[in-house]
């Protein structure tokens, strides 16, 4: 394996995506508003809420017991506020780095094919296999870093925010380790590896992105199906999820890497 | 290339193809577009795989060993393919990277072929903002970066403005003559072909037309030529007679008559038909044919496969 090569078309492409504004601009603004605005609007919007906080006393109520536990013995406001932020934001968080991923991945491997710039590419002495790992450890570094950074960002808000009224650090918990540090790489190479098949099929960069889309709509079914009371994500649910992803994730990247030959990516060039 | 056959579903881009380049030699692969040039090419660096026949290139198998083929070969793309976000400087130093240069050698390679190709002023400047032919001379100098002994030059002149299509071509020559490096040109410039290439590989529909040089195409072709004869000026009429039944005469002017659309073949028998008339010839000018003249006459008016 030459990583020499490998980790050349990592920078090249990390580089070219980092010089393009219309990547780089979700990049930066969906994370902050997630996990600066939304978290700050939450905290706020549940301390206005008054009287009206006690319409949250059913979600509370309905969570396992042990769930319960973990939120503290504070006032409703607080137990509620403690959710959101622990819980809640946990599996929200997910969508970091498919967001990324998907946008990278586009950019470099579709992206590549629109700008005219892969051939001179394929006429390099990288083996197939050279070109798919550096095609997919390039956007997959970048969602882990722009996951651990967006991680930090929002412990710092939560904390500042919070962590003087409920009396300890916010978000700081087993879950959010096993979150970003298993679950959200997981979903990265799941991910990654459905848009390495997808961009080769693809004309161009929007096309890639809009599939890449798609990508997050289980991640919002997660969102939705934990407000609704229908699961839980604990760091037991968020370390066999985990597992589970990063079994399809090596599953369907053996599938795109036998597919991915030079011959196939010719046809679009 | 040995009876080498290329299908893409029920479109055949090569069919039973067989040419070889000897070390050293400038060739060129003519066609039109869809003529299989381009597929050629990628056949012989191991980017496709035949259907049928054997592909070898500098003795390896280009399916087989591909990564070790293009360690040795060089490929100038139809189309640049280079990065606008990236500074020439940067893409050289990516490129040297992807063809294993030595990492203490990269900077004074780069800066070396940049220099070469006039690039030097603006290397740190974004590809974005280099004009065509800037363009080319970076993507040429791309291919040199790992000194490859094999060269492919895909198209290297098209939508370059005269003087920088020149400026290629000298280069091209200085590679091939100085450097010494075997050279496979794919272009439609028939000219610039007859220029620069010892020979020639005329593909027509994925098959191969002709393969020779310019004089033996002509040859092949049967290429009608122009023709300056000058005659003793009253005997004009007498060899007009005779001229007319070879070609035709496109002006007479006092002893001098122009005339078109001769056979190479059949100039001794229209010298020897004017010597037996009596005529006395001063000049004979056959005008050199050119390999345009061939590639049309082989082609015929068929127009883009």
């Amino acid at each position: 394996m030459n990583w020499r090569s490998i980790f050349a078309i990592v920078r090249r492409d990390l580089t070219v995506v980092a010089r393009a504004k219309a990547v780089m601009i979700p990049l930066v603004v969906v994370p902050v508003i997630l996990f600066v605005g939304l978290p700050l609007l939450v905290s706020f919007a549940i301390d206005a809420a008054g009287s009206d906080i006690e319409d949250l006393l059913p979600l509370i109520e309905a969570l396992p017991e042990r769930i319960r536990a973990s939120l503290g013995d504070g006032s409703l406001l607080e137990q509620a506020q403690v959710y959101l932020l622990e819980y809640q934001f946990a599996t929200f968080f997910l969508i970091v780095p498919l967001m990324v991923c998907s946008v990278i991945a586009a950019d470099s491997f579709a992206g590549e094919k629109e700008r005219k710039t892969l051939e001179a590419l394929l006429y390099t002495p990288t083996t197939d296999r050279e070109l798919y790992l550096a095609k997919l450890l390039g956007p997959w570094l970048a969602a882990i870093t722009v996951t651990v950074a967006s991680y930090g960002l929002y412990l710092v808000v939560c904390n500042v925010a919070l962590a003087a009224t409920i009396g300890r650090p916010v978000a700081l918990t087993p879950l959010w380790v096993v979150v970003v540090l298993w679950l959200s790489p997981g979903m990265a190479a799941l991910g990654l590896s459905v848009l390495v098949i997808v961009s080769a099929r693809v004309r161009g960069f929007q096309e890639a992105y809009q599939v890449g889309g798609v990508l997050v709509l289980p991640i919002v079914a997660l969102v939705a199906a934990q407000f609704a009371g229908l699961l839980f994500v604990d760091t037991a649910f968020a370390i066999l999820l985990g597992s589970l992803t990063w079994a399809v994730a090596v599953a369907v990247m053996a599938v795109g890497f036998g597919r991915f030959r030079r011959e196939r990516l010719l046809e679009q060039v | 290339m040995r009876g080498v056959t290329r299908r893409f579903g029920e479109v055949t881009a090569l069919d039973r193809v067989d040419f070889q380049v000897e070390y050293g030699q400038v060739i060129g692969l003519l066609g039109h577009n869809g003529a299989g040039k381009t597929t050629t090419i990628r056949l012989l660096n191991g980017l496709l795989a035949p259907d049928e026949g054997e592909v070898r290139t500098m003795g390896l198998d280009p399916v087989a060993d591909g990564a070790e083929v293009r360690r040795h070969t060089g490929v100038l793309t139809e189309t640049p393919s280079l990065d606008d976000r990236m500074s020439g400087l940067e893409a050289m130093r990516f490129w040297a990277a992807m063809w294993g240069v030595p990492k203490d050698a990269v900077d004074r390679r780069v800066m070396e072929l940049l220099e070469r190709f006039r690039l030097t002023d603006r290397a740190r400047d974004r590809i974005g903002g280099y004009s065509r032919g800037m363009r080319q001379r970076l993507a040429l100098a791309r291919t040199l970066l790992h000194d490859p002994p094999l060269l492919f030059l895909d198209e290297p002149t098209a939508a370059l403005d005269p003087v920088a299509a020149r400026g290629v071509r000298d280069m091209v020559r200085t590679l091939a003559a100085e450097d010494r490096r075997t050279v496979l040109i794919c272009t439609h410039n028939l000219a610039e072909a007859q220029d620069l290439c010892d020979r020639v590989v005329i593909l027509r529909r994925g098959r191969v037309l002709a393969d020779g040089t310019t004089a033996e195409l002509v040859g092949a072709a049967s290429v009608p030529v122009a023709l300056i004869l000058e005659v003793e000026g009253e005997q004009v009429s007498e060899a007009r007679r005779i001229t007319e039944t070879f070609g035709e005469v496109k002006r007479v002017d006092g002893g001098r008559i122009d005339l078109d659309g001769v056979t190479r073949e059949r100039l001794p028998d229209l010298v020897a038909a004017l010597v037996e008339a009596g005529v006395g010839i001063y000049r004979v000018a056959p005008e050199e044919p050119s390999l345009e003249s061939a590639y049309l006459a082989l082609y015929g008016e068929e127009t883009e496969g």
